[in-house]
C-alpha cells in the first residue's frame, strides 16, 4: 500500500472482527454440521465468488478434522471474510480476524507471562476470556505473520492489520505479578500510588516486549498500515497519558503507517493527552452509536459527531476514521444516512482527504447478512457523498 | 454492646462457561431458549450451593439472568429500542442506558425480579439505587431529580414490596454513581425523598457506595433514611469512617475487580479494625463491588473467603 492511497479522500475500510460462521465454529470444535451449515458455506461462497469454494464444502463433509485440516478451515474462513469485505466495496480490508480466537486472547496466548482465568461478560451475552499476568512478559512468537502472509496472497484490495494495543491488553488483564497484595489498612492515597506505578510498568512492558516486536515482524514481511486497537483506552480517565506513552513505545521510530482505533468512550477524555501522539496518522473512532438516525448535515442532526472538531484541531493533522455504522444494532443505515454523516464530517474538517469512512467498530456481533448489508450501504453512501462533493468515483 | 456480624454477596454474579456458551449460541440461533434456561438453572443452583458452603446470612440469586443492573426494570414496558451502550464506570463492562425520557416510569415488573423459591430464605435482592438510576438513564428534557423520585415510587418501591412478600429481608441498593462521580448539593433532598418511598417494613435497606471514596459524604449519608451504608474499602480509608455509627455498616473488603484472593488473616484484621474503631450497630461483610468482573472460579474463591472471614469475626467479637 502507498501513502497515496491512505490520503485518498473518503477512503473506506473495515475496523476489525467479523462473526465466525457457524460452519467454521462447529467444524473447528468437531461438532456435526447440519445441512443449513453446509448451505451457508455454499451460498456465501457463490455470492462472494470465492475461488474453489467447493473444496471447502468437501472439507466440511470430513468433520471431525485433524490439526492440518483445522488450519485449512481457518484459512477458508479468512478468505470468505476477505471476499465479503472486498465485495462490499471497501478500499482497505483484512479478514475479520477469522484466524484469531479473539482480539485479547489471541495476543496473550502468544505471549509469555499470562495465564487464562476464564470468561467475563462485557455486555448482554457478549464475553471475553480474561487472563492474568503472572510473570515476566515477552513475545513468544509473532502472532500475525501467518495470517498476513496468507492474506497478501489473495487480497485484491489493500490490507490493514489490526493489532490489539498494549493499554487494552493491560486493562483487560488481571494483575497477579506487578501488584498482588494490597493492604487495605494502608492509606488509600499510598495504595493508589503503588497500584498506578505497577500498572504503568505492566502496560509499558506489554508495549515494549510484546506489541512492538510483533509489529516489527509484520513490517519485515512488508506490512505498512498497522491499526493499533485500543477499545480500552479511555477506561480510566486518569491514565490517558499512559495510553499515549504505550502507543508511542509501540511505534516510535518504526517505518510504517500507524493508526489507532477507539470506541464507545467519552472521546472528550482523550484531549489533551493525544496531542502527544503525533505518530498516529489516523484515529478510527466510532460515532454512529451516539448519533441520530435522521437525515441531515446540520449540527443538530448529527449529535454523535460534535466531538470530531477536537480531532480536526490536533496540530499534527491526523486523518479521522469516521465510524458511520452502529455495530450494536441490526438497523441497516441507508446510503443517504451514511452520506449525511460523511458530509457533516467533511464540512467540519473542510478537507475530505482527512476523512476515512468505516463502521464504528468490528462487526463481530452482527450476522454476516447484516454486516454485508451495512457495509454495502456504507460504500454506496460514500459514493453519494463523493458525488455531492464533486470528488469523482 | 456486641456488634452483630453478617455476610452476603450482592449484585451481578458471573456466568459460568456453560452459560457463556449457551447464551452465545442462542444469539447465533444455534440453540433454543430451553438449553439456555437449563444452563441458567444450573448456575443458580451452583451459586446457592457456594453461598451455603460459605455460610452467608442472606442468599441471592446472583441476578444471573439480568443483562445489566437496570434491564429488568428498564424493559418493564417492553424491550428498549436502540438503547446506546454506556461504559459501566471504569470497567470493561457496558450497560444499556435506560430510557426514562417519558413522564411516569413504567410499572415495576415486581414478580420477575424476586429470587425464586430455589433460593433459600432469608434472601437479599440487589437493585439500582434511585440516584444512580436517574443519572445513568436517558431522561430527555426531564429533571433528573424528579426522575429519581418517580423511579423510586413507581418502579423500586413495588419491587421491594414484592421482594418482602417473597421472603427477602434485605435490599441492597447499588450506588456507585455517588462515590465515583459525586452528587450536587441540591440532589440530597430528592434522594432522601426517593429513599423514603422505598422503605418497606421488615426489610433492611442498605445503600452501597462503591468505586469511589464514600467517606467524603458521610455526614449526608448518615442523614438518609436507610438502615445501613456500604463502603468500598479499596477506595475508602477505614480511618475516615468516623466512630460509633448509629447505622449499620457494610464493608466491601474483598476486591471484586482483582483476581488475587485476599488472605483470611488480612480480611479479618481489616474487619476487626472496623469493629474496634467505627463500632457500627451491625457490621456486614461483602465484596467491594459486584463480582461479575471475575470468572466464576475466582468469584467462588472470594465468596468462600467472605464466609470464612465472617465466621472468624463472629467468633472474635463474641469473646
Amino acid at each position: 500500500m502507498t501513502a497515496v492511497l491512505t490520503h485518498k479522500a473518503l477512503l473506506t475500510h473495515e475496523v476489525g472482527s467479523l462473526d465466525k460462521p457457524g460452519w467454521r465454529v462447529k467444524a473447528y470444535a468437531g461438532q456435526a454440521l447440519t445441512d443449513a451449515d453446509i448451505e451457508e458455506a455454499r451460498s456465501w461462497g457463490e455470492r462472494l465468488q470465492v475461488p474453489d469454494y467447493q473444496k471447502l464444502l468437501e472439507l466440511l463433509r470430513k468433520v471431525p478434522l485433524d490439526k492440518g485440516q483445522k488450519a485449512e478451515l481457518q484459512r477458508w474462513s479468512s478468505l470468505y471474510a476477505l471476499r465479503l469485505l472486498e465485495s462490499a466495496g471497501l478500499d482497505v480490508v483484512y479478514d475479520g480476524e477469522q484466524q484469531r480466537t479473539e482480539m485479547y486472547d489471541w495476543a496473550v496466548s502468544h505471549s509469555e507471562g499470562f495465564e487464562r482465568r476464564g470468561s467475563v461478560r462485557a455486555f448482554d451475552n457478549k464475553y471475553y476470556t480474561k487472563a492474568a499476568v503472572t510473570g515476566p512478559i515477552k513475545l513468544r512468537s509473532p502472532f500475525h505473520n501467518a495470517e498476513f502472509s496468507y492474506l497478501r496472497g489473495f487480497a485484491e484490495a489493500e490490507l490493514k492489520i489490526p493489532v490489539t494495543g498494549a493499554y487494552t491488553i493491560g486493562d483487560w488483564s488481571f494483575d497477579e505479578h506487578y501488584f498482588t497484595r494490597e493492604n487495605l489498612l494502608e492509606p488509600v492515597r499510598d495504595r493508589r500510588r503503588k497500584r498506578k506505578a505497577a500498572r504503568r510498568q505492566f502496560i509499558l512492558d506489554i508495549a515494549r516486549n510484546v506489541i512492538r516486536p510483533n509489529v516489527q515482524e509484520l513490517l519485515k514481511l512488508g506490512a505498512w498500515w498497522v491499526q493499533i486497537d485500543e477499545p480500552g483506552a479511555s477506561t480510566e480517565a486518569d491514565e490517558l497519558d499512559l495510553f499515549v506513552d504505550s502507543f508511542n513505545a509501540t511505534v516510535e521510530g518504526l517505518d510504517g503507517m500507524f493508526s489507532t482505533h477507539l470506541c464507545f468512550s467519552d472521546y472528550n477524555l482523550f484531549f489533551p493527552a493525544i496531542e502527544r501522539m503525533s505518530g498516529c496518522r489516523q484515529y478510527a473512532v466510532g460515532f454512529a452509536n451516539y448519533d441520530s438516525r435522521e437525515l441531515g448535515t446540520a449540527e443538530d442532526k448529527r449529535p454523535g459527531y460534535h466531538v470530531i472538531k477536537k480531532f480536526r484541531d490536533l496540530s499534527y493533522r491526523p486523518i479521522l476514521g469516521l465510524g458511520v455504522l452502529d455495530i450494536h444494532s441490526d438497523f441497516i443505515e441507508s446510503p443517504e444516512l451514511v452520506r449525511d454523516r460523511v458530509l457533516y464530517a467533511v464540512k467540519v474538517f473542510n478537507d475530505p482527504a482527512r476523512i476515512h469512512v468505516m463502521p464504528d467498530c468490528g462487526l463481530r456481533t452482527r450476522s454476516w447478512k447484516v454486516a454485508y448489508e451495512k457495509l454495502k450501504n456504507m460504500s454506496a453512501g460514500v459514493a453519494l457523498a463523493r458525488k455531492d462533493l464533486g470528488l469523482g468515483s | 454492646m456486641p456488634i452483630n456480624i453478617f455476610a452476603y454477596q450482592h449484585g451481578l454474579y458471573p456466568r459460568s462457561e456453560r452459560v457463556v456458551a449457551a447464551t452465545r449460541s442462542l444469539d447465533r440461533g444455534r440453540v433454543d431458549s430451553g438449553a439456555v434456561d437449563e444452563a441458567f438453572q444450573g448456575d443458580q443452583a451452583r451459586f446457592v450451593e457456594v453461598q451455603q458452603q460459605a455460610g452467608v446470612d442472606f442468599f441471592s440469586d446472583g441476578l444471573i439472568r439480568w443483562q445489566d443492573i437496570f434491564r429488568p426494570l428498564s424493559e418493564a414496558g417492553g424491550p428498549m429500542r436502540s438503547a446506546p451502550l454506556v461504559r459501566w464506570f471504569d470497567t470493561n463492562t457496558f450497560f444499556r442506558a435506560p430510557d426514562l425520557s417519558q413522564a411516569g416510569a413504567a410499572p415495576s415488573p415486581a414478580g420477575a425480579i424476586v429470587p425464586d423459591r430455589t433460593v433459600p430464605r432469608p434472601a437479599v435482592l440487589s437493585l439500582p439505587s434511585p440516584y444512580m438510576f436517574s443519572r445513568a438513564a436517558r431522561v430527555g428534557s426531564r429533571d433528573r431529580n424528579g426522575v429519581m423520585v418517580d423511579v423510586a415510587e413507581r418502579m423500586l418501591a413495588p419491587a421491594i414490596k414484592a421482594a418482602a412478600d417473597a421472603g427477602c429481608r434485605l435490599v441492597h441498593l447499588e450506588e456507585p454513581w455517588l462515590a465515583y462521580f459525586g452528587i450536587e448539593s441540591g440532589a440530597w433532598a430528592p434522594f432522601k425523598e426517593a429513599l423514603s418511598s422505598v422503605r418497606t417494613p421488615g426489610v433492611t435497606l442498605m445503600l452501597h457506595c462503591y468505586f469511589g471514596d464514600a467517606a467524603r459524604y458521610l455526614e449526608e449519608l448518615h442523614g438518609l433514611p436507610v438502615d445501613g451504608i456500604g463502603v468500598d474499602l479499596v477506595e475508602t480509608d477505614v480511618a475516615e469512617l468516623g466512630t460509633r455509627w448509629d447505622k449499620d455498616l457494610l464493608i466491601g473488603c474483598l476486591n471484586g475487580r482483582s483476581s488475587n484472593v485476599e488472605s483470611l488473616e488480612s480480611t479479618v484484621e481489616l474487619a476487626r479494625r472496623v469493629t474496634d474503631t467505627v463500632r457500627p450497630r451491625n457490621l456486614y461483610l461483602s465484596s467491594t463491588c459486584e463480582l461479575g468482573f471475575l470468572p466464576t472460579t475466582v468469584a467462588e474463591q472470594k465468596l468462600q473467603r467472605l464466609g470464612e472471614a465472617a465466621k472468624r469475626l463472629k467468633e472474635l467479637v463474641s469473646v
